[in-house]
């Protein structure tokens, strides 16, 4: 049985660990050792892909593979219950999610939840054994034992444990909190029921239960540590505790909002069957920044009587703003990359740096006009839909970075944005096609460097996107994953070298130097549904409208 | 360019040439997959180089209207602005105005269209089509032609046919003035639609011409004709047609039409059914089409094809992952497209070995044998190829089967 086995083990450590501080900037290491000796590490604080159907949108297996910043996927797993028993949980072999997947043992760490961390569609009640779940063919009831069988035929890495997390209308009342606390632990503890092999059990995270309610939260939080005796003591051996069991604590700030959006505004009685508004669960920062500052106690309450040495993870972020206050005030490891993925749907190019470079600190550039949203302030990328790109042939992230093909002086390497859209890489094989001669495939030699092309420049985007080529997202989003790898890589360095003081100075600078509140993705929301009704084919606009609330990537023509 | 011509087939009409471009070398026959607007479609300029294509197409009247002559100018031509080494064929736009616009008509000066930007009535003159092929700088360039379906009859066929071949005249000096010949090829295109005699009319004048132009294509046909007349007209053009340029057939991309064209002698075709297939969920491989998005794909965890060397195969996507993703998501028709992409090339890749090793009409009967044996053979083609000597049906007992005979995957009902 052992054999068949390739689950990571995880042990994190932070850079320093005698800190007794609950929160407040950290920097750390995720290492996976895989038990063919085999190690991943994830620096934090890092990011993990998003992905849909289990696939990141609009990435060929080749591109997710090249896309170095592309090293823990998270992979939402309901969409697989259409079909009973769910296709991956068949797969054969070692890895068998990787394998499905085609992600990579040697390069990739894949965790699974049951739901999308950012689907806030409204959903039936969950039951006392079940969650729902959501799948093209309707909700589906999954129970805790069902969940760690799958989760023990997909053998993930990291596996996020049931929680009763609901997506009935809010606000919640206290007895439904109560109720929901009381599932999370219970299923919890069923995902850590003792197996007979222990390493066949992935590393579990836990969801952070208790919506808006500090002293639910707190409550949540308490149980995990509470001493277990009795039978509850041997359902879960050789955990003393549940927190025992578990490696990291996750947060999806989407039921978060939906809840804090519902807690202003009193719903009226004849309305409560009124879903959430579109807005409040479009994963894209909107102007509203008041979510982090109410979201930052609720966070603090669940943590507070935790240890500091598990990481902590965030799902739904909304901008590199948001995370640097989480990062700043909580101390987060982990955040999801969806707001950035979901910018390369919508024709946005990400072009921004944490530390701010000198070039950027300055006057906002004038450059054809297009640089300056009202408030004076930068943009923290180009939405390439605009006119304003028609005629420039700069690289994607050409305001902050260069590619390889133009660091002829040697540049760091954090000036450089080695995505595919910047760095494109001439291929070192070709496939051979009969009588191919030896010019026409003049591969370089394995040893060699790699040598690379002049980047794809923005007029090219442009012009993609306004013709609806699907080659233009797949640029921008392994371009946009790979500007957030080089912000996280910037956080680490100005927290490790600088210490906690520089780091909030640095958050400071980059606040003031660029625009939080994010008009050019609302602009570019608005020209990306131009496009879309000007060339989008009537065959698929219902399956559209239903794709473009909340989904990542989908809602691109085909 | 440089054209050469390597080997030829003992039996059929079917040769293996090496024509050196500004971009580098591209062996024939081959395969063009098409990149209508810059782009083969979700994949990068780097992809599809992995893949083994060294030539592809761009269509003119697209980049013309968008990104506009302006940018491409600006951007140094085509081959820079989508980050394309290889080799590029634009078509003339004329094909596209026939079949985009409807309120087209065709005069002795040119093409005069309703722009669709402001529909204001513009003009496409043979002269102003070299001009923008010229701006957009592919390595092969096609003559303004005077398009009609394949479906017309009548006087306006004939009308036609002269008027490609006066307009290839106004193309030819265009081309010659503009100081464009050492790194642009022109191509002719033969017209006459399904009608013999216009055709060979059509050939005389174009091979007098033969001079001013690098190849020859064959044009107005893969419009909805009967298989057993387009066999005929190829035939009939690709033997007409001179030894020492390179022959292109216009929108073939069906693997049997691929390899009866190149028993006919053709050399190059281009076509979007590979690519469009792919978006909607349709694996091409040696044994047929798999339609990817029925259930009985579900649960199967094999590859497309297990000896294919597409990134797809390579890395074991199996067909029950694709079925989960497609049409749903468009990294499915990135890997279809990979896929499929690579599949034109390697049917091509196989026939170029075996004319070469002089086993083509073998290299017919196992394709034919691995492709349609469980379904029968398209009369067409048996007809098609026995006009060359190479009889499928020898030693066979296999149903033929008459009409277009194209190979599909349904559903079972």
């Amino acid at each position: 049985m052992s054999n068949t086995v390739n689950v990571a083990g995880l042990s994190f450590t932070l850079a320093n660990p005698t800190t007794t501080r609950k929160f407040g900037p950290r920097i750390g290491s995720a290492v996976f050792r895989r038990p063919n000796g085999a190690e991943l590490t994830i620096e934090t604080p890092g990011m993990l892909a998003s992905s849909s159907r289990g696939v990141i949108p609009h990435l060929s297996r080749d591109h997710h593979n090249l896309t170095k910043a592309i090293r823990w996927v998270h992979i939402p797993f309901e969409t697989f219950l259409e079909h009973s028993p769910p296709v991956p949980t068949l797969q054969a072999g070692k890895n068998p999610l990787h394998t499905f997947l085609g992600f990579l043992p040697s390069q990739h760490i894949l965790s699974m939840s049951i739901r999308d961390p950012h689907d806030g569609k409204g959903m039936p009640s969950n039951g006392n054994a079940h969650v729902c779940a959501s799948s093209l063919r309707g909700v589906r009831k999954i129970s805790p034992s069902t969940w760690r069988s799958h989760v023990g035929a997909c053998q993930p890495d990291i596996a996020i444990a049931l929680s009763d997390t609901p997506f009935t209308d809010p606000p919640y009342s206290q007895k439904r909190l109560t109720k929901s606390i009381e599932r999370s632990v219970q299923w919890l503890a069923d995902i850590l029921q003792p197996v007979e092999e222990p390493a066949l059990r992935p590393n579990i995270f836990v969801h952070m239960s208790g919506a808006t309610s500090i002293p639910a939260r707190r409550a949540f939080s308490e149980s995990l540590t509470e001493i277990l005796h009795g039978r509850e003591a041997d359902s879960v051996k050789p955990f003393r505790c549940l927190d025992e069991g578990v490696s990291g604590y996750t947060f999806n700030l989407v039921p978060l909002r939906l809840s804090l959006d519902a807690s202003i505004r009193p719903v009226p009685e004849d309305q409560h069957d009124i879903p959430p508004t579109i807005d409040s669960r479009d994963p894209l920062p909107t102007r509203n920044t008041r979510h982090a500052d109410q979201i930052i106690p609720l966070l603090q309450a669940s943590l507070i009587s935790l240890p500091t040495s598990k990481t902590r993870l965030i799902n739904s972020a909304r901008s590199p703003h948001e995370i640097l206050l989480f990062i700043q005030n909580i101390g987060v490891d982990l955040f999801d990359a969806h707001w950035a993925q979901r910018a390369a749907d919508i024709g946005i190019a990400l072009d921004f740096r944490f530390p701010v470079t000198e070039h950027a600190r300055g006057k906002a550039s004038t450059k054809l006009g297009k640089e300056i949203p009202t408030n004076g302030k930068r943009n923290i990328g180009h939405n390439l839909y605009h006119n304003d790109y028609t005629l420039d042939f700069t690289s994607l992230g050409g305001d902050s970075f260069v590619g390889s093909y133009d660091d002829r002086a040697n540049m760091a390497t954090q000036d450089i944005c080695l995505c595919a859209a910047c760095s494109p890489a001439i291929p070192r094989t070709r496939i051979a096609h009969g009588n191919d001669p030896n010019e026409a495939s003049s591969i370089i030699p394995e040893e060699a460097p790699p040598r690379y092309r002049p980047p794809y420049t923005r007029a090219y985007v442009h012009h993609l996107l306004h013709t609806h080529e699907m080659t233009a997202h797949s640029l921008l989003v392994m371009h946009n994953i790979s500007v957030l790898d080089a912000f996280f890589a910037g956080v680490r360095r100005v927290v490790a070298e600088k210490g906690e003081q520089e780091f909030i100075e640095e958050v400071k600078v980059f606040e003031s130097t660029y625009d939080g509140n994010l008009a050019v993705f609302d602009e570019a929301r608005v020209m990306w549904r131009n496009v879309e009704m000007a060339r989008g084919k009537g065959r698929l606009a219902r399956e559209k409208a239903k794709q473009e609330e909340s989904t990542l990537g989908t809602a691109v023509e085909l | 360019m440089e054209f050469e011509v390597l080997a030829k087939c003992h039996t059929t009409r079917a040769r293996v040439s090496r024509m050196k471009l500004a971009h580098g070398v591209t062996m024939l026959p081959t395969f063009m997959p098409v990149a209508t607007q810059a782009a083969i479609k979700g994949l990068t300029p780097e992809q599809v180089e992995s893949l083994g294509v060294s030539l592809i197409l761009n269509n003119t009247y697209h980049l013309n209207l968008r990104p506009g002559l302006k940018v491409l100018q600006e951007a140094g031509g085509a081959h820079k602005f989508q980050g394309w080494d290889g080799n590029l064929l634009t078509d003339s736009g004329g094909f596209q105005m026939v079949s985009l616009n409807k309120f087209m008509t065709m005069t002795e000066e040119g093409a005069l269209f309703e722009s669709p930007f402001t529909g204001e009535p513009t003009m496409l003159t043979p002269e102003e089509s070299i001009s923008i092929q010229h701006i957009i700088g592919a390595d092969i360039i096609m003559q303004l032609d005077d398009v009609v379906s394949s479906l017309t009859v009548g006087p306006r066929v004939e009308e036609a046919m002269e008027r490609s071949v006066r307009w290839l005249d106004r193309c030819i000096a265009q081309h010659e003035n503009s100081g464009k010949k050492r790194t642009q090829n022109l191509f002719a295109i033969v017209q006459g639609g399904l009608d013999p005699e216009l055709r060979d009319r059509c050939l005389d004048e174009m091979v007098k011409r033969k001079d001013g132009v690098s190849g020859f294509a064959i044009g107005g046909l893969s419009g909805g004709e009967e298989k057993d007349i387009f066999w005929r007209i190829i035939k009939q053009c690709a033997e007409k047609l001179p030894e020492d340029r390179p022959r292109y057939s216009m929108g073939i991309g069906f693997a049997e039409d691929l390899l009866v064209c190149v028993a006919l002698g053709v050399d190059m075709a281009d076509c979007v059914f590979p690519t469009r297939t792919a978006r909607f969920g349709v694996a091409l491989t040696h044994q047929g089409p798999l339609n990817l998005r029925l259930s009985k794909h579900a649960k199967d965890f094999n590859p497309i094809d297990e000896a294919c060397p597409c990134p797809t195969c390579e890395s074991g996507t199996s067909r029950a992952m694709l079925h989960h993703i497609v049409t749903h998501e468009t990294a499915a028709a990135h890997a279809l497209t990979l896929h499929n992409v690579t599949f034109q090339a390697q049917v091509m890749g196989r026939a170029r070995t075996a004319i070469m090793e002089g086993t083509f009409p073998d290299y017919l009967h196992s394709f034919f044998a691995n492709y349609f044996g469980d379904v029968g053979y398209p009369e067409w083609c048996v007809n098609a190829l026995r006009s060359v000597g190479v009889d499928l049906l020898e030693g066979k007992d296999i149903n033929v089967v008459p009409g277009q005979g194209a190979k599909w995957e349904y559903a079972k009902s």
